[in-house]
């Protein structure tokens, strides 16, 4: 069946984001389970609709899916864990849709994360011992560090340039009543912000914050009768790699430009037809990598072609207006599809891209190792 | 000699004859023996072609710097007193690329490309650890 058979045939039709920030006294799955009433209010379906339910764990343990069915007290006809989940998670549950394999999939994450005060850093994992810690290696932003570091070796790219992702993203943030941090964010408080993993500051990084997101996705014909206008998933794109420093260029997210060919040939798109893009931007230089691996300027540009507000709002290609993983919320990208969602249904205020019909959304995780696109399309 | 706070290699069957070899100041690679194909961090099996026919090696200790990083926050308490600490990326010459650290020269002299070599470091009695210097 050729990928393009199954585009525009399931849609988002249910949002659910519950307050971000510190959510003290709550679970990661207290906050999974509010914002799943959330998204099911937001669809105006009941909790009996539901016949699949995708799981994301959270750090802590949280997310089991046993734990979550039962206190949901479902009997899906299908349920998963979905891990790393993501784009990946809500590309298997549309599959399902699409398949009748069930109705009414909803796609659920909670964290208590900031509460809980989880730690990132690697563990000792077996076969190759704890070379990372022995090392000194304790933060996954290292890769990023790494990457931007290389990128100012290979094509001249400076802090300062960099830089630009970030006030972008606190602009957006600014008018978002969702985001953590609201303040503004200029260059010259960027570049005065302290290094965390040099050449990135901290600035540069996501915030785990406690939160928690749920989305229900569905078919055209069942989504008519609903409360709120679908958004159709109409283009997926995906490609892991598991070659970590092997990968003959790891420097770049060399996963996504396969990614991006499979998600603009299956769905007869281009970058250019794009409104605004979501990017998982667990640290700023993901932002980069993504613009050019999906084709929105040339390799070895991204950091020339993100000044002079072309990322902002109002500007050519409105990138994370949501205020990204560094302002709004650390929510592994689930923040990012919900506000592509309320982008495409125009519920944005302040922060609304005008007209927005199409925006991309694009998920990594690890290194690299898994990534997915999706194109979203207003209904 | 203060008393070491870092990690320790955790020593596990891929990759005891990494840190014994350190202990004799050699630094030991993989390689297949049917396909030719080197890696690191040690494995049972090539990555390339699946073999379990993997044999250890000496390798050159030379290689270049692919890419390095600098810790400002020491996320564990044995690097809290070391930061600014660097974390480099090294190409060694028979292609394979590993993560370690760069000693005897500052942070701020580190480039990319620069010509590296393994160094020994003792850190207690029963364990060396392998990091790298200008060569």
């Amino acid at each position: 069946m050729p990928l393009k058979e199954f585009l525009d045939k399931t849609c988002f039709v249910g949002v659910g984001s519950t307050p971000q920030g510190q959510l003290p006294d709550k679970s990661g799955d207290d906050i999974a389970i509010w914002a799943f009433q959330l998204a099911l209010e937001d669809a105006g379906l009941k909790k009996s609709d539901i016949d699949g339910l995708f799981v994301q764990s959270s750090f802590g343990n949280q997310g089991s899916l046993d734990e979550i069915g039962q206190r949901l007290g479902l009997e899906p006809r299908t349920s998963a864990t979905v891990n790393p989940g993501g784009g990946r998670l809500f590309q298997l549950a549309a599959l399902q849709v699409y398949l009748g394999m069930c109705d009414y999939a909803a796609c659920i994450y909670g964290t208590n994360q900031r509460t809980n005060r989880n730690r990132f850093a690697g563990s000792p994992h077996h076969p190759s011992g704890n070379f990372q810690q022995v090392y000194g290696q304790f933060n996954p932003g290292s890769i990023a560090a790494f990457n931007f570091r290389r990128r100012m070796h290979d094509f001249g790219a400076t802090e300062e340039q960099l830089g630009a992702i970030a006030v972008a993203q606190s602009k957006g943030a600014a008018l978002n009543p969702l985001a953590v941090f609201r303040d503004p964010l200029t260059i010259e408080d960027y570049l005065a912000s302290r290094y965390v993993i040099e050449p990135l500051r901290l600035v540069d990084f996501c915030f785990p914050t406690d939160g928690g997101f749920a989305f229900i996705i569905t078919t055209p014909e069942r989504a008519a009768g609903l409360k709120k206008r679908p958004v159709y998933i109409a283009g997926v794109g995906a490609q892991d790699s598991y070659l970590q420093l092997s990968h003959p260029d790891p420097m770049y997210h060399p996963s996504q430009p396969s990614n991006a060919r499979s998600l603009f040939e299956s769905s007869g798109f281009s970058p250019k037809d794009m409104d605004a893009v979501y990017v998982q931007d667990s640290y700023t230089p993901n932002v980069l990598s993504a613009l050019e691996n999906y084709g929105f300027c040339k390799f070895g540009e991204a950091h020339e072609w993100v000044q002079g507000g072309r990322i902002e709002l109002g500007g050519d290609l409105p990138v994370n207006v949501n205020g990204g993983q560094n302002r709004e919320t650390y929510m592994v990208g689930w923040n990012h599809t919900a506000d592509a969602i309320r982008q495409l249904r125009g519920e944005c205020g302040d922060r609304q891209v005008n007209d927005a019909e199409l925006i991309m959304c694009a998920y990594s995780h690890g290194l690299w190792q898994t990534t997915q696109s999706f194109i979203l399309r207003r209904g | 000699m203060s008393e070491y706070k870092r990690p320790l290699p955790v020593v596990t069957e891929a990759t005891k004859p990494h840190w014994e070899a350190a202990r004799e100041h050699k630094y030991l690679i993989q390689r297949c023996s049917d396909c030719g194909h080197s890696w690191f961090p040690p494995a049972p099996n090539c990555q390339r072609c699946l073999s379990s026919n993997v044999e250890w090696v000496e390798a050159s200790g030379r290689g270049e710097v692919y890419s390095f990083i600098v810790y400002h926050q020491g996320w564990h308490p044995g690097f809290a007193d070391s930061v600014p600490y660097n974390l480099a990326i090294i190409q060694l010459e028979e292609g394979v690329r590993v993560m370690n650290n760069i000693v005897g020269t500052d942070n701020d002299k580190i480039r990319v490309g620069m010509a590296v070599e393994v160094t020994f470091d003792d850190v207690t009695e029963e364990v060396t650890i392998p990091r790298f210097k200008p060569a």
